[in-house]
């Protein structure tokens, strides 16, 4: 069942490498299989001109001669040379298999085009039609069609390629109506230009690539085709051979002569492989992400530090992160997700995470569980639970303290529960594997669970799927399993933001009050400020997959030293902000984790930043509260900030920033503008929005 | 409601199919009658078989009548061997349906393992082998991998008969040497086909949320991979195995020939080859019932799969 390749970007999108290296993108096999192709078609057409014997010349060797100098394929059962014929051969399977792509694609593109372009009715009758045509039985259309109205070239091509209509239109539709919904189509057409001139300009060049890509397929399943009508005796008449035919012929002989079968197979073969080769090697171009047979690997470009570094580990800590990194292999190049990050957690404390999305929170919690995803991820640094390091562990002791001493649960509620298996298999799954309950056992405990957690009604749910619950129940059906073999830690990667309001602090009080019965200790990870401040114990804040200020929670945020968590904070709406108030928002974009700005990477952004910000990183250094730990040159709230002059204030531009001109005190440019980074005025709001968090 | 949509829209597919097979069959050229006569009868001998036969009604009429027979079980009496359509039919299904059966046990057997293996390590050396081997599957015509197993497995190593067919009620051993090699080379290229569309969805589905949640939960990538990842995954397959159930029951004709089975695709070129219209009409209506058939099917298997379907 070829699926309609889809395309995922603009052909002219500047970032992409178009005609670049094309000749390797489409790899050696692409060039040996169009090698053969164009082979088997000079042949096909030189095949009266090549010195071999005539293909019905009986007797131009001994008969079922197997392969000699004089005859290359040996010779059949009459003595014809088989060569010739499976030259000749040639002809009427190329030109079938052409000729019907031909006659689809001019029946199939138009329709297909029209179809795709204008939908409603027309789709309708068109696809209708379709459907006829797809429960109509093929093979005995065309078997009936040649046997009764006779077996020639002409009439074979006809009915393949009538036959091959209904695939082509669905390919061209299906194409046609991812293009007629982007933009520059919907834009032509609302700029009023002629409907045909859209497709002329914009669909058709879109509509060439998947079409020339599955005319090669088309090909290769019209070949097989015309081969197994042949082998049938249904297609071009003897004396012109056929390669079908030539099988079929070959088989009676097959026991003392097997070259005569073996031989055409193998052209055959190679032709049918080649021609979904070039297909597949083309459709493969149209898509940039996943390159077909060889996809792109890249090595990460920094070695991960050795393993064998010991940590001093710290009194008390139930958990202790140190040092740990999580690069990627993308085809972009490595992308630094978690670089470098650590911390410690205490048994019955809160330790929350924030960052901005794509700060590499969420990559930080799969890979202290050692859950990297994909292939080639690399790893580096520690993880100790009580001391222990969990790096070191096999895949199955690993498992053991996932099951037994970690819980996790994610974001999306919807996503994170299986949707074919019913709650009370999944909820009892953890409990037999790990504790070894038997069935009955594990059930009566999930029930329990699954009430503890403020499910209603717990036996019902048991039975349930999950798309028959709320969005909250099922949150606290997958909190109830991570809490089910009683975790020491319990990792919540932004439980509530899926929810709605007012389930969001029900189940942050599920959380908190889990936590205390249990004496867990609590990794939250949130991008919500008000969540963290009442929640938390202690705060990290992450930046470009690296921690930029960590501490205890009162004393962070009250005394923010890194302007990244002055900008998060200042991010937050308030209360007190006048009715339509622009929200305020971070300037500029998260860097790209493939290609992390030199020095410290939030430096094209900070309005403080100057010239050592964009040479060298800051280190984590300590603040005057203990534990109280910031990444910064020149942080806010102390003597060693002066604020740069921003000059133009877009906040984004990395050049020229802060590098002279005098600096207004404590006023950076871009303060009052609203979507920028805080002034002084909100420095003194900041202290009233901490406050009114505090509650 | 959609259940009763569904049904009326595949009555329509089977009223069209029917149709528009019949006005073919009539519009080619060839006749019964001067295959039943053969070539020395008078012109007006020929005349009157026509009028006898009904040829010279209209095309609507003749339809009408032959779906009027059909509605009471009657599929006509062959004009060349005068024996019942049904009849035939009733004799050569049993075949193709085991054959069919066979098939795609051997297709899933290999295919379902072989994507669960490939798609724990997309991109390592078995998924790799595993890509090649299935290219050249597809590639391969099924007459030709035909052939080639039977030079091998009956010829060279004489361990399977070549042809022949061998009824359950006679003898299962038996049975199953005669079905093993068709069914194989019927399954080997849809092994091909469902064991990529199931490695691309479970790698698909193991991206998803609940799976990391199954491994945070401590769970061997062997439970992971069967329980979790194999049923939210199979939609596509079931789709696959059922067009090709569909399109099976008659496509097998080439294989049926091959290895010389009484089968309903076998039954059907004969038919043509002897213009029997009755008996090619009556094959066609086994193939489109059983198309609409299996979409039925299909649709239930959908929901078996998928509870969330269930819903609709």
């Amino acid at each position: 069942m070829p699926r309609p390749p889809g395309r995922r970007d603009r052909p002219d999108r500047p970032d992409r490498p178009e005609h670049r290296g094309l000749l390797r993108r489409l790899g050696p096999a692409f060039w040996l299989a169009a090698g053969w192709l164009a082979l088997v078609v000079a042949v096909a057409a030189a095949a009266d001109l090549l010195p071999l014997p005539r293909y019905d010349e009986t007797l131009a060797g001994p008969p079922r001669s197997g392969p000699s100098a004089e005859h290359p394929f040996g010779t059949d059962a009459l003595g014809r040379d088989l060569l010739s014929r499976v030259a000749h051969g040639a002809r009427v399977s190329l030109g079938v298999g052409v000729g019907a792509v031909l006659l689809g694609l001019a029946a199939g593109a138009p329709l297909g085009v029209l179809a795709g372009y204008r939908r409603r009715r027309t789709d309708a009758v068109i696809m209708g039609a379709n459907d006829v045509a797809l429960a109509f039985p093929a093979m005995v259309f065309a078997l009936a069609v040649v046997a009764f109205a006779g077996a020639s070239l002409v009439n074979v091509l006809a009915v393949l390629g009538v036959l091959s209509v209904p695939a082509w239109i669905r390919l061209v539709r299906g194409t046609t109506l991812v293009f007629a919904e982007r933009e520059f189509v919907t834009a032509a057409r609302a700029l009023g230009a002629r409907d045909r001139s859209v497709l002329w300009r914009e669909i058709a060049p879109n509509v060439a690539l998947p079409a020339a890509s599955y005319a090669f397929v088309g090909m290769a399943v019209t070949i097989v085709a015309e081969g197994g009508l042949a082998f049938l005796g249904l297609s071009v008449q003897a004396p012109t051979p056929t390669w079908g035919g030539l099988i079929n012929e070959g088989r009676p002989v097959m026991e003392t002569a097997p070259h005569a079968v073996l031989l055409p197979s193998l052209v055959m073969f190679l032709t049918v492989l080649s021609a979904n080769l070039v297909g597949d090697r083309l459709r493969a171009l149209t898509d940039v992400r996943q390159s077909g047979l060889e996809p792109v690997r890249r090595r990460p470009a920094v070695p991960l530090p050795a393993p064998g570094q010991v940590h001093r580990i710290e009194e008390g800590a139930l958990l202790q992160v140190a040092g740990l990194r999580t690069h990627l292999p993308t085809p972009r190049g490595t992308v630094r997700a978690v670089d470098g990050v650590s911390f410690t957690v205490r048994r019955g404390r809160t330790l929350a995470i924030v960052g901005e999305s794509g700060s590499g929170k969420s990559m930080l919690i799969r890979s202290v569980l050692g859950l990297v995803p994909g292939p080639g991820a690399l790893r580096g640094g520690r993880v100790y639970l009580d001391g222990r390091d969990l790096t070191g562990l096999s895949p199955e002791r690993m498992r053991r303290v996932l099951g037994t001493r970690f819980g996790a649960v994610f974001q999306d509620p919807m996503t994170a529960l299986n949707p074919v298996r019913r709650i009370g298999v999944q909820l009892a799954e953890p409990l037999r594997v790990h504790l070894g309950l038997g069935a009955k056992a594990a059930r009566a405990r999930g029930t329990e669970l699954l009430a503890s957690v403020g499910v209603p009604e717990p036996a019902r749910v048991m039975r349930r799927y999950p798309h028959q619950l709320s969005g909250g129940m099922r949150q606290r059906v997958t909190i109830a399993m991570a809490l089910s073999c009683g975790p020491d830690v319990l990792f919540a990667d932004e439980p509530t933001t899926a929810l709605d309001v007012t389930v969001q602090d029900q189940v942050l009080r599920l959380i908190r009050r889990q936590r205390e019965e249990r004496r867990m200790a609590v990794v939250l990870v949130s991008h919500d400020l008000a969540v963290v401040a009442e929640w938390a114990d202690e705060v990290v804040v992450m930046y470009a997959g690296k921690v930029v200020e960590r501490g205890p929670t009162a004393a962070l945020f009250e005394r923010t030293r890194m302007p990244y968590t002055e900008a998060l904070l200042a991010a937050v709406p308030k209360l007190t902000d006048p009715a339509h108030h622009p929200l305020r928002l971070i300037a500029g974009r998260p860097p790209d984790l493939a290609d992390p700005p030199a020095g410290c990477s939030f430096h094209p952004r900070c309005p403080y930043a100057r010239e050592r910000c964009a040479v060298e990183e800051p280190p984590l250094l300590p603040a005057e509260t203990p534990g109280h730990l910031y990444a910064c040159w020149y942080p806010r709230d102390t003597g060693a900030r002066a604020p740069a002059d921003t000059g133009s204030g877009t906040g984004t531009d990395s050049d020229g920033r802060g590098l002279d001109g005098p600096c207004g005190p404590g006023r950076p440019a871009a303060a009052g503008r609203p979507g920028d980074l805080s002034g002084p005025n909100d420095l003194s709001d900041l202290d009233e929005g901490a406050d009114s968090r505090g509650r | 409601m959609t259940a009763v949509f569904r049904a009326v829209r595949l009555l329509v597919v089977l009223l069209v199919v029917t149709f528009l097979s019949y006005a073919l069959l009539s519009l080619l050229p060839g006749d019964p009658v001067g295959q039943i006569l053969g070539g020395a009868a008078t012109p007006e001998a020929h005349e009157r078989l026509r009028r006898e036969l009904g040829l010279d009604d209209p095309l609507l009429v003749r339809y009408g009548s032959w779906l009027g027979g059909l509605l009471t079980g009657d599929f006509g009496t062959s004009y060349i061997t005068g024996v019942p359509v049904l009849e035939s039919l009733a004799d050569r299904l049993p075949v193709t349906l085991e054959l069919l059966a066979a098939a795609q046990l051997v297709a899933l057997g290999v295919a379902v393992p072989a994507a669960v293996a490939a798609a724990r390590r997309p991109g390592g050396p078995l998924d790799h082998a595993l890509t090649a081997i299935c290219f050249g599957l597809l590639s391969t015509p099924v007459f030709v991998l035909g052939v080639l197993l039977i030079l091998v497995f009956a010829i060279k190593l004489k361990l399977l008969p070549a042809t022949g067919w061998t009824p359950i009620s006679l003898d299962l051993g038996w049975n199953l040497t005669s079905v093993l090699l068709p069914a194989v080379t019927i399954a080997l290229p849809e092994t091909a086909v469902y064991s990529r569309l199931l490695r691309t969805d479970l790698i698909a589905t193991l991206q998803e949320d609940h799976i990391t949640l199954a491994r945070a939960r401590g769970l061997s990538p062997r439970r992971i991979l069967w329980r979790h990842a194999l049923r939210p995954s199979a939609v596509s397959l079931v789709t696959a195995v059922g067009l090709n159930l569909g399109a099976m029951i008659g496509g097998a004709v080439i294989v049926e020939t091959l290895f010389g089975l009484p089968g309903v695709g076998r039954f059907v070129v004969d038919s043509i080859f002897a213009r029997d219209y009755l008996a090619v009409q009556g094959g066609v209506v086994l193939i489109s019932v059983g198309y609409v058939l299996v979409n039925f099917a299909v649709d239930l298997a959908y929901a078996a799969v998928d509870p969330r379907i269930r819903r609709a």
